[in-house]
């Protein structure tokens, strides 16, 4: 995290030597500048529950992972692939 | 608002309605400079104090002690003197050729000044705990000026790194976070003072615990010390049955904080419970903050492929582009087992990989996609010829040489067979394959009631 800010930094800064005079926004300013992998102030303190990112994907969550592995697709070039080299060991075998 | 009449009396309305926020609000220096400007002029040096005394006094409205007042006049004075420093430091950066005299360390030493004037309020003269939010806006902003304050430090005396290279003792980074470093302790002390507070749960000052943790967490994620940040969860978790209950803080705060606990879980290897701080922050984090659920999304999706080896689908990535760049490619070779090319992506993303801290969980997946190739193969190779009236059973008997060709498939580099047999072994050991090896007959013998367990095969 840390080392990889400072060129970032060098670079932005000096270029918007207006940068400051938006100092209301400093806070988001911040987030920009640094590789934006800070987590950020929410706008508001507090929100009703239907505002949460559980009830907006009300009844979907279960549609947001899925299983690692996918037995229809098996139409890509490297099932294809696996199948023949496989049926090039087997015939090999036979021999 | 200026230093006369309208202060004193928005300060009473605040005080005398128990607002904290409203309050707040007077001491924050998020305002445009004609305003900061008009504050600095309303008042000088000389007469500030008794300015202040005789406001706070005479105004009929609040019957406030003399010490509390006495405490309120040292902070709007503390307050003031943040305006002159600050508008200083903003007209400088306007005028480049001012620019190094280190002015953002000014306004982070005077808004020191007025943090402590502050926490003195609560240490001395018994401020009241609805107060609290005062402490907010007071330490976020110090933060904010300490980070300004090393940039431009960094900025004026860049390193020579002709000069510096020859210098062993020498380390630019020690002294890079300098004023930030110096933030964190003073936020350790303002949590201090939060979390032993020992007054009745309902007037607490306990109540900013969290707020102040957040900000603590976040800087020390910004400074790289995991083991500070631990220091604050240990504290909060043996505080925890004096504390108000967790669920009834306000939700930035809830998802802010099991955000930083996921992360630190996660940095720990503790991905149970790293999935479920992330799984919480995710649920509860408001739904248009995209870049926060982007951040948690980040951490979850590793969680998730070692746990429970599930993938995000395309739905739940669509709003976010960058973790599509992030994260597509690896799922995809995972999903259809192409091991060499999950090597590739592994080797294409590392730089961003180990930026976010997630290179070495993501390459744990390797076992699932190896997992899932097995599977392709025991797959190809069909069924026994079905007896009479029997449920057809899948050929459980696979030859090492079958599952050496499909790992070496995707690379074209031969490798040989006790390579393969270890790679087998501890598949059977992780129990991602039911199973044995029989290296007498150069064959695999898997399980006939799941051979690779979970996955419905």
């Amino acid at each position: 995290m840390a080392s990889s800010q400072t060129a970032t930094k060098k670079e932005d800064k000096p270029a918007d030597p207006k940068a400051e005079q938006q100092q209301p926004t400093a806070e988001q300013k911040q987030a920009a500048l640094e590789e934006d992998d800070e987590f950020e102030d929410f706008p508001v303190d507090d929100w009703e529950a239907d505002d949460t990112e559980a009830a907006s994907g009300a009844g979907a969550t279960q549609h947001l992972w899925e299983e690692s592995w996918d037995d229809d697709d098996t139409t890509d070039d490297f099932s294809a692939q696996l199948k023949e080299e496989l049926k090039k060991v087997e015939a090999a075998k036979k021999r | 608002m200026e230093f006369n009449a309208a202060l004193f009396h928005e300060f009473a309305e605040a005080l005398n309605s128990e607002n904290g926020y409203r309050l707040a609000k007077t001491l924050s220096p998020d305002i445009p400079n004609e305003r900061l400007r008009a504050i600095f002029r309303s008042q000088n040096a000389h007469s500030i104090k008794n300015a202040l005394k005789r406001g706070l006094q005479g105004n009929a409205a609040l019957t406030l002690d003399h010490q509390t007042v006495q405490g309120w006049v040292e902070i709007y004075a503390a307050y003031w003197n943040a305006t002159g420093v600050i508008l200083t430091a903003r007209e400088s950066d306007n005028d480049s050729s001012k620019s190094s005299n280190l002015v953002w360390t000014k306004v982070y030493e005077a808004w020191t000044e007025l943090l402590n004037a502050l926490l003195r309020g609560y240490q001395t003269f018994g401020f009241e705990a609805f107060t609290i939010p005062c402490l907010y806006v007071v330490c976020k902003h110090l933060r904010a000026f300490a980070i300004q304050a090393d940039e431009e430090r960094n900025r004026n005396a860049p390193f020579d790194n002709g000069a510096t290279a020859f210098q062993d003792d020498f380390d630019p980074e020690t002294n890079k976070h300098q004023k930030l470093e110096d933030c964190a302790r003073v936020l350790s002390r303002v949590f201090m003072v939060c979390q032993t507070d020992r007054a009745p749960l309902e007037e607490s000052r306990k109540w900013g615990s969290y707020y102040i943790a957040n900000l603590l967490l976040k800087t020390y994620f910004k400074l790289n010390s995991a083991s500070l940040s631990k220091n604050i969860l240990n504290s909060l978790r043996a505080g925890g049955r004096d504390m108000p209950d967790f669920s009834l803080f306000p939700k930035s705060q809830q998802v802010t904080f099991k955000y930083h606990e996921g992360v630190l879980a996660f940095l720990e290897e503790n991905y149970i419970q790293a999935e479920e701080c992330l799984t919480e922050a995710w649920n509860l984090c408001h739904k248009n903050a995209m870049k926060n659920k982007e951040l948690i999304l980040t951490y979850l999706i590793p969680c998730h492929l070692i746990k429970s080896h599930t993938l995000p689908t395309e739905k739940l990535l669509e709003p976010f582009p960058r973790l599509q760049k992030l994260f597509l490619p690896l799922c995809r070779c995972i999903k259809r087992g192409e091991l060499h090319k999950f090597d590739l992506a592994l080797q294409e993303g590392e730089d961003e990989f180990v930026k976010r801290r997630i290179y070495l969980t993501l390459e744990r997946g390797r076992d699932i996609a190896l997992r899932n190739l097995l599977r392709k193969v025991f797959i190809a190779r069909g069924f026994e010829e079905a007896k009479e009236g029997e449920k057809p059973v899948r050929r459980t008997r696979v030859p090492v040489a079958e599952f050496a060709a499909a790992i070496s498939l995707g690379s074209q580099e031969n490798i040989d067979n006790d390579e393969v047999e270890c790679l087998l072994a501890n598949m059977i050991y992780k129990n991602h394959m039911k199973g044995y090896i029989s290296r007498q007959h150069g064959i695999v013998v898997l399980s006939k009631s799941g051979a690779f367990p979970g996955t419905g095969v």
